[in-house]
C-alpha cells in the first residue's frame, strides 16, 4: 500500500525539528556556522574549557520547589493585607503550601552536598559576595516566617486544638510578620537565578535575567499552585479570578524576560534552544515556552476575556491552565541547569564569550 | 595552684565558646609561578612531580588519538597539565622565510625529489614552534579569585602567600567554586573525599622555603617559581628578548592584561593568541554580575508585587 508522503521540503519546513531552529535562530539572532566557526576560532582539540556543574536533578527541584515556597508566601502576603475578607482563603491556602513546599528543599539541598555531614559549615561565614551563601541565610530566615505564619494560621482555623498555646500563636500579629517574610520571600524566589548568573558558564551568565525569570516564574508557579487547590476545594470566584490575573501578569513578565535572556545570551542561548544532540531545544519550546509558558498565558487571556462577560468559572479549564504552567516551571528549571552543562563543554563558545571587553 | 589551673579551664571553655583569637599568620610577599612556553619540551615531569608530592592517585589511562596529551584536562587529581598543541603549517610564511608549511616541504620533496633543506636555527622539524606548542597549565592562583569569592562556607582562602588554597576539612563538596572558575581548574573529587580540589602551590613546601614540587622538576626552567612582582618583571623582560629574536608572536598572559581585574599570579607567557591554549583572553568577573542581575530580580519582583497590590486591592 503506497502512503501519501508529503513532499520533502514541505516535510522539513513544518518538522518540529525545523520548528525549533527557527524559533532558535530568530530570538538568539545567532545562526551556527560549524565549519568556518572551526575553521576560524582556535581552541585546544575542542576540549571543555570549563568544568560541568556538578548540580543534578536535587538542585532543579530545590529551584521548582523553593520558588514554590517563595511564591507562595508572597501571594498569600499581598492576599492577606490587601485582600478583601473572601481573599482570606487565598491567604490561607498560600500559607499552607509555602511551608508544604519548603520542607522538601533542605533535605534536597544536602543530598546534593558532596559531603552531606557538613551542610552546617554552610553557616560558618556570612558572605555578600556569594549568592550562595546569602542564600543558605535568606533560606534559613525565611523558613522561620514561613514556618511561624503557617503555624498561626492553623492556630487561627482550629487545627492546633483551644489550649493556651493555641489561643496564643492565633493572637500573634501574622500580618506584621508577613512584611519582613515578604522581602525574604522575594529573595528566596529570586536568588538562585543569579546565583546560576554568578557563574562562568556562558548561558547562565552572559546575559543577567535569569533572576528576573525565576522570580517571575516563582509568582506564576505559586499563582497557579494556590487556584488549582482553591478550585479542588471549591474556593470564591472573585478570589480566583484576582489569582488568574496576576497569574496572567507573572506569565507575560516570565515570557518577556525569557526573549531578553535569549537574545542578550546569542551564541551562549543556543544550548537551551538548539536542536543539536546534546541541546535542550525541543524540551524549551516544547514544555517551557510552549506549553508551560504561551499556551497557558493564551488560555487564560481567553477565559479571562469571556469569565468576564458570563460571570462563570470554568473549572475544568482552570486546572488544565494550572497544571501547564506547573510544569512548564519544573521544566524550565531543569533544561536550564541540564543545557548549563552542555553550555560548559563548548569550548569554542566559552571562548567566544570570554572575548568581549568587559 | 588550684586557682590557676581553673583560669586556665575557663579561658579554654571560653576560647571554645567564641573562638580561639588566635593572631593571623603575618603577611609574606605574593608567591606565584611564571610559566614560560617557550621553553617547555613537553617531558611532563611537572605532572609527575606534582602527583608525587601531592600524593594524587593516577588517572585512567585513555588515549585521545589527539596529540601526546593523554592528560586532556587539570582535575581534582591533576593539578599540573602538559598541552600539546600541533600545529603543521601554521606559518606558512614562516618568520625566518626560508620554509613554508609541512605541506609546502611535502609538495616541494615530491617535485624535486629532494627533501628540502631545514632552515637554519630549525634544526628538528618536528620539534620547533612550527610544529609543536607546548604548555604546562595550573590554577593560576588570580588576585581576584572567582572560587574563592564564591565559596559558601569560608573553606577556599588566600593564605599567607597570597595563594588561592582549599581547606579540605571545610570544604562540603557545595560545587559551586566549579561553575565559578574560568578557567575550569577546581573540580569535585567524586572518587574519594567529594571535595573541591586544586593546586595548592605546594603550600606544605612554601611553608618550610622550600620551591613547588612542579617548578624544582622542570628540567629547562619553564616552570619559574618566585614572588609575583619579580616573576612580573621577568616575564616582561623574556618577552622583550623573543622579540627582538623575532619570535613576534611572543606575548604574556596574566602579567599586565589585568584579566579578573587584577593578573594572575601564575602568569604565562605564550607563543600564539590565548584561545590556542584553551586560555580565555578576556574572562568576566562572575561576582561583577550579582549587582545586575539582582536589580532585574528587584524589579520584576517590584512589577509582580504592583501588579498583585492592585488586582487583590479592588473590590
Amino acid at each position: 500500500m503506497e502512503q501519501i508522503r508529503l513532499p520533502q521540503a514541505l516535510r522539513e519546513t513544518v518538522s518540529p525539528a525545523s520548528l525549533v531552529e527557527r524559533l532558535a535562530t530568530l530570538t538568539t539572532g545567532y545562526t551556527p556556522d560549524l565549519e568556518r566557526e572551526i575553521e576560524e576560532e582556535p581552541s585546544y582539540y575542542d576540549y571543555p574549557v570549563l568544568k560541568e556543574s556538578t548540580w543534578h536533578w536535587e538542585i532543579i527541584w530545590y529551584f521548582f520547589f523553593g520558588g514554590l515556597a517563595a511564591g507562595c508566601f508572597v501571594i498569600a502576603s499581598i492576599a492577606s493585607l490587601f485582600g478583601s475578607r473572601e481573599d482570606r482563603a487565598v491567604a490561607r491556602t498560600g500559607y499552607y503550601l509555602s511551608l508544604l513546599t519548603l520542607l522538601p528543599c533542605p533535605p534536597l539541598l544536602i543530598k546534593d552536598l558532596g559531603r552531606p555531614e557538613r551542610f552546617l559549615h554552610m553557616l560558618r561565614v556570612f558572605k555578600v559576595k556569594s549568592p550562595m551563601s546569602m542564600g543558605t541565610w535568606g533560606l534559613v530566615s525565611f523558613s522561620l516566617f514561613s514556618g511561624l505564619t503557617a503555624v498561626i494560621q492553623a492556630a487561627r482555623d482550629g487545627i492546633l486544638g483551644r489550649w493556651w498555646g493555641a489561643r496564643l500563636l492565633a493572637g500573634l500579629p501574622q500580618r506584621l510578620i508577613a512584611l519582613p517574610g515578604v522581602a525574604l520571600g522575594i529573595f528566596v524566589g529570586g536568588y538562585t537565578g543569579v546565583l546560576l548568573t554568578a557563574t562562568s558558564v556562558p548561558l547562565w551568565s552572559r546575559s543577567k535575567e535569569l533572576g528576573a525569570i525565576f522570580v517571575s516564574s516563582a509568582i506564576s508557579t505559586s499563582a497557579a499552585l494556590i487556584s488549582l487547590v482553591l478550585r479542588l476545594t471549591g474556593a470564591p470566584a472573585h478570589s480566583l479570578h484576582k489569582l488568574e490575573r496576576l497569574e496572567w501578569t507573572a506569565l507575560l513578565v516570565e515570557m518577556t524576560g525569557l526573549v531578553t535572556f535569549l537574545r542578550g545570551s546569542g551564541r551562549a542561548a543556543r544550548p537551551l534552544v538548539g536542536t543539536a544532540p546534546a541541546e535542550h531545544g525541543r524540551a524549551f519550546w516544547g514544555f517551557v515556552f510552549g506549553s508551560g509558558l504561551s499556551l497557558p498565558w493564551l488560555l487564560q487571556s481567553f477565559s479571562l476575556l469571556s469569565g468576564r462577560r458570563k460571570n462563570k468559572q470554568n473549572n475544568g479549564r482552570g486546572i488544565v491552565i494550572s497544571l501547564l504552567v506547573l510544569v512548564g516551571g519544573y521544566f524550565l528549571r531543569r533544561t536550564m541547569i541540564e543545557a548549563g552543562r552542555t553550555s560548559s563543554r563548548d569550548a569554542r563558545t566559552t571562548l567566544w564569550n570570554a572575548k568581549k571587553v568587559n | 595552684m588550684a586557682i590557676e589551673s581553673s583560669q586556665g579551664s575557663l579561658q579554654s571553655v571560653i576560647g571554645a565558646l567564641v573562638g580561639n583569637k588566635t593572631k593571623p599568620i603575618a603577611r609574606q610577599a605574593a608567591m606565584g609561578f611564571f610559566t614560560d612556553t617557550s621553553l617547555c619540551i613537553g617531558c611532563k615531569a611537572c605532572e609527575v612531580a606534582c602527583k608525587q608530592w601531592n600524593q594524587l592517585p593516577a588517572s585512567d589511562p585513555i588515549w585521545t588519538g589527539t596529540s601526546y596529551d593523554n592528560t586532556g584536562a587539570l582535575s581534582a587529581t591533576t593539578w599540573r597539565h602538559v598541552q600539546f598543541i600541533e600545529h603543521i603549517g601554521r606559518r606558512e610564511q614562516g618568520s625566518n622565510g626560508l620554509h613554508g608549511g609541512i605541506d609546502a616541504q611535502i609538495a616541494q620533496a615530491k617535485s624535486d625529489g629532494v627533501i628540502p633543506m631545514i632552515a637554519p636555527g630549525t634544526a628538528l622539524p618536528f620539534f620547533n614552534t612550527d610544529r609543536w606548542l607546548m604548555h604546562s597549565d595550573v590554577c593560576k592562583h588570580c588576585a581576584n579569585a572567582p572560587c574563592q569569592e564564591a565559596c559558601p562556607t569560608g573553606a577556599i582562602i588566600r593564605t599567607e602567600f597570597d595563594t588561592v588554597y582549599v581547606q579540605q576539612d571545610i570544604c562540603n563538596g557545595c560545587g559551586y567554586c566549579v561553575v565559578a572558575c574560568p578557567f575550569g581548574v577546581v573540580a569535585r573529587d567524586e572518587r574519594s573525599d567529594h571535595t573541591a580540589h586544586k593546586c595548592t602551590l605546594c603550600y606544605d613546601r612554601m611553608k618550610d622555603g622550600i620551591e613547588p614540587a612542579c617548578a624544582k622538576a622542570c628540567p629547562t626552567d619553564s616552570i619559574q617559581f618566585g614572588e609575583v612582582e619579580k616573576l612580573k618583571a621577568h616575564a616582561r623582560e623574556r618577552l622583550g628578548i623573543l622579540q627582538a629574536r623575532g619570535v613576534q608572536e611572543a606575548r604574556l598572559y596574566g602579567v599586565d592584561d589585568d584579566i579578573l581585574e587584577g593578573g594572575l599570579n601564575a602568569s604565562f607567557l605564550l607563543l600564539d593568541e590565548p584561545e590556542v591554549y584553551n586560555l580565555p583572553a578576556n574572562p568576566a568577573r562572575p561576582s561583577n554580575n550579582v549587582v545586575p542581575a539582582s536589580l532585574r530580580t528587584i524589579l520584576a519582583a517590584i512589577i509582580l508585587g504592583l501588579f498583585g497590590i492592585i488586582f487583590f486591592r479592588e473590590d
